[in-house]
C-alpha cells in the first residue's frame, strides 16, 4: 500500500485523483502524531456476537498516520464499527487492510464525523475469499475533504461484496468515494449502492470501476449512484467504469443527479402535507433506502437518527429563506 | 360552492408560453356531480392541476372559488385543508414511502391546518381498514410504498381510498375510470356514491358513458381545445357515445 507523505501528495493530475485537490486541502504546518495502529484478528470458526467499536479522533494541528488491519479467518464472523470525529483542522491519514477468509463475514459501519476542517484520507485494500461477505457501509457527513479509497479483490467463488454509502455534505465540504472492484473468481457478486445529498457549496464525487478478470465468468456487479442537489452552488462528480474481460457476466451502473422531483412532491402536496414536511418525507426516504441495507436494527436506529439530525438542521434553514423553491423553479 | 370564471392558464415550453385553458367557466353548486369529457388534449388534466395549484401552469386570467374563498391564492397543501381533492389521472410513485404513515401524514397534516385535534392511531386504523374493505383494498397494500409497484386499477382504487379517508368537500376525479376492471368500476362508483352529499361537489373527468351510468352526473360538460363548448344534462354524454367528438367541435368552431 502507498501510504501519503506531506511532500508527495496526489495531485487532480493523478487519474484516480481527478475531482479532489488534495494538496490544496492540506496545510503545511501539521506536525505528525505518533502511529496509531489497530489490528483485529479473528481466528478460524471465531464467530463475535459483539461488534467492535474503534474511534479516532483528529487533532488540531496533527498529520494522523492510522492503520487499521482486519483479519477474519476461515469462518469467522465479526460487526466492526468505526467512527472518526475530531476538532480544529488535521489530516488523516488512514490505510486499512481487511482479509476477509473464506466462510467469514464482515459487517463494517464507518461513521464518518470529522470536523469541519479535517482532512480524512482513507485507502481500503479488501481480499475476500470464497463464499465470504463484506458488507461495508460508510455515513460521510464530516470533514472538509474526505476521500475513501476502496479496492476490493474478490479471490475467491461464490463471494458477496457490498459497498453501501451515504455523503451527507454540506457547507464547503467535499467528499469522495472511488472504489475498484477487482471480480477474479467465478460466480461472484458485487454491489455498489451510494446516495449523496449535497447542499450550499458542497461537492460530491463518485468513481466506482468494476474489473471483471476473464476467469470470473458469471460475475455479477451492480452499481449505483444517486445525487440530490439542494442548492445551486453544490455539485456532483460521477464517472462509473465497467472493464469486462469474461463473456458471461451481468454487470449494470446507473447514476442520477439533480434536484428532488416535481411529481411526488407535487403529489403529498395535494394530499396536504405542507412543502417543507413533502421536502422532508422524500429526501428521508432517500436516506433509508441505504440505511436499511446495513442489516443490523440497531445500527440502523442510531445512523438512522444521525441522518435525521443532519436533515433538520439542513431542512429548517432552507424552509427559512425558501431558498430551494425559488432554485427549483429557477431550473425547470 | 365552486365557481370557476373565465379562466386561463399556460404552461411554459421551449418554444415559449403555450395557453392550454382558453377561458373556461364553470359553477359546481353544493351537492351536484358534474362530468366533464373531451378529446385527449384538450386540457382535462391541466384544469384539473390547475385546481390542485400545481404550479407548472401559470394563471394568466379569472377565478376560482371555493365557498367564497379564492383558491388560487391558495398553496396545493392549503387547498386541500380547504376541502379540495385530486383525484389523479396517473398517481404518483413515492418510493420509500409506506401506505399507512403516508395516509397518517396526510390527515393529520390536514387536520392540523384545520386547527383540529390530530387523529390517534387508533382511530387511525380503524378508518383505515373501515375504508379498505369498503374499497375492496387489501390491508397488505397498506404496508407498501405509496403506488410502488402498485397496478393501474389499484393505483386508480388507492386515488379514491384516500379521498374517502381525507372526505374532501370538493373532488376532482380525473379518469379515475380508465384501468378498471368492471367489478373495480363499480366499487369504485359506490365508493363515490357513498359520498356524496348536499354539501360535496364532484368534477368527474372521463372519457366513458360507462363510469356515468353508475356516477349519475347533474350537468355534463364538453371541453375542447380549452374551451367548454357545450353543456346538458346526463343525456349529453350518451349523444357523445353515439357521434363521437367531431360533431360537436364542429359545431362550435
Ligand atoms: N407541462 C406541459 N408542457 C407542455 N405541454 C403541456 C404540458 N402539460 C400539458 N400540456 C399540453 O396541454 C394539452 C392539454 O393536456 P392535458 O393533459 O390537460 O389533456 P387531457 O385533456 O387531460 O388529455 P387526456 O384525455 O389524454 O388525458 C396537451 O396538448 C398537452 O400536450
Ligand atoms: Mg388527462
Amino acid at each position: 500500500m502507498k501510504a501519503l507523505k506531506l511532500d508527495n501528495l496526489p495531485t487532480p493530475k493523478v487519474e484516480e485523483w481527478k475531482y479532489t485537490n488534495l494538496p490544496r486541502a492540506i496545510s503545511a504546518d501539521l506536525v505528525d502524531a505518533p502511529v496509531q495502529e489497530i489490528t483485529i484478528h479473528k481466528t478460524r470458526g471465531q464467530i463475535c456476537g459483539q461488534a467492535e467499536d474503534i474511534l479516532f479522533t483528529g487533532e488540531a494541528g496533527a498529520l494522523h498516520s492510522l492503520r487499521l488491519k482486519i483479519i477474519l479467518e476461515e469462518g469467522a464472523q465479526l460487526t466492526v464499527l468505526e467512527r472518526h470525529d475530531g476538532s480544529g483542522a488535521y489530516w488523516k491519514n488512514m490505510v486499512t487492510e481487511i482479509e476477509v477468509g473464506a466462510h467469514a463475514r464482515l459487517n463494517h459501519i464507518r461513521l464518518v464525523e470529522d470536523s469541519g476542517e479535517g482532512v480524512n484520507t482513507n485507502m481500503v485494500h479488501i481480499t475476500q475469499g470464497a463464499d465470504s461477505l463484506y458488507n461495508g457501509f460508510t455515513l460521510n457527513i464530516g470533514g472538509k475533504l474526505t476521500r475513501h479509497e476502496i479496492h476490493a479483490e474478490i479471490q475467491g467463488q461464490n463471494a458477496e461484496l457490498h459497498l453501501n454509502g451515504l455523503n451527507l455534505l454540506a457547507g464547503q465540504q467535499h467528499g469522495d468515494t472511488t472504489i475498484l472492484i477487482e471480480h477474479q473468481a467465478p460466480h461472484s457478486q458485487s454491489n455498489q449502492f451510494y446516495r449523496s445529498l449535497l447542499d450550499d457549496n458542497a461537492r460530491g464525487v463518485f468513481q466506482g470501476k468494476v474489473h471483471v478478470h476473464q476467469i470470473a465468468q458469471k460475475t455479477d456487479a451492480y452499481q449505483l449512484s444517486n445525487a440530490i442537489l439542494l442548492s445551486q452552488g453544490a455539485e456532483m462528480d460521477t464517472k462509473p467504469e465497467l472493464e469486462i474481460y469474461a463473456d458471461d457476466v451481468k454487470c449494470s451502473h446507473g447514476a442520477t443527479t439533480g434536484q428532488l422531483d416535481e411529481e411526488p412532491l407535487f403529489y403529498l402536496r395535494s394530499r396536504g402535507l405542507s412543502e417543507k414536511a413533502a421536502r422532508q418525507l422524500l429526501i428521508e426516504a432517500f436516506v433509508d433506502d441505504v440505511v436499511e441495507k446495513i442489516g443490523d436494527e440497531e445500527l440502523e436506529a442510531r445512523v438512522s437518527k444521525m441522518c435525521r439530525q443532519w436533515l433538520g438542521g439542513v431542512l429548517s434553514i432552507h424552509h427559512k429563506g425558501s431558498k430551494d423553491t425559488k432554485f427549483l423553479k429557477e431550473n425547470k | 360552492m365552486i365557481k370557476i370564471k373565465d379562466l386561463k392558464a399556460s404552461v411554459e415550453t421551449d418554444d415559449g408560453a403555450v395557453e392550454i385553458l382558453k377561458g373556461i367557466s364553470l359553477d359546481i353548486p353544493a351537492g351536484e356531480v358534474h362530468a366533464i369529457m373531451g378529446p385527449n388534449g384538450s386540457g382535462k388534466s391541466t384544469l384539473s392541476y390547475v385546481l390542485a395549484g400545481r404550479d407548472e401552469y401559470e394563471v394568466t386570467g379569472g377565478s376560482v372559488t371555493l365557498d367564497g374563498e379564492d383558491l388560487l391564492e391558495l398553496a396545493p397543501e392549503e387547498r386541500a385543508a380547504a376541502g379540495m381533492f385530486l383525484a389523479f389521472q396517473y398517481p404518483v410513485e413515492i418510493p420509500g414511502v409506506n401506505m399507512s404513515m403516508f395516509l397518517k401524514t396526510s390527515i393529520n397534516s390536514i387536520r392540523k391546518q384545520r386547527g383540529e385535534e390530530e387523529l390517534n392511531a387508533l382511530s387511525m386504523l380503524k378508518l383505515m381498514k373501515t375504508k379498505c374493505r369498503e374499497l375492496g383494498i387489501s390491508d397488505d397494500m397498506m404496508k407498501r410504498a405509496v403506488n410502488v409497484g402498485f397496478s393501474g386499477g389499484e393505483k386508480k382504487r388507492n386515488e379514491v381510498l384516500q379521498m374517502a379517508m381525507l372526505d374532501p368537500k370538493f373532488c376532482v376525479l380525473d379518469e379515475t375510470d380508465s384501468g378498471l376492471d368492471i367489478d373495480a368500476l363499480k366499487i369504485v362508483a359506490s365508493g363515490v356514491n357513498a359520498m356524496r352529499s348536499p354539501d360535496k361537489s364532484f368534477l368527474i373527468i372521463t372519457h366513458y358513458q360507462r363510469l356515468l351510468d353508475y356516477i349519475k352526473p347533474d350537468v355534463v360538460h364538453i371541453l375542447a381545445d380549452g374551451k367548454i363548448i357545450k353543456t346538458g344534462g346526463p343525456e349529453l354524454a350518451q349523444e357523445l357515445e353515439d357521434k363521437g367528438y367531431a360533431e360537436f367541435v364542429g359545431e362550435a368552431a
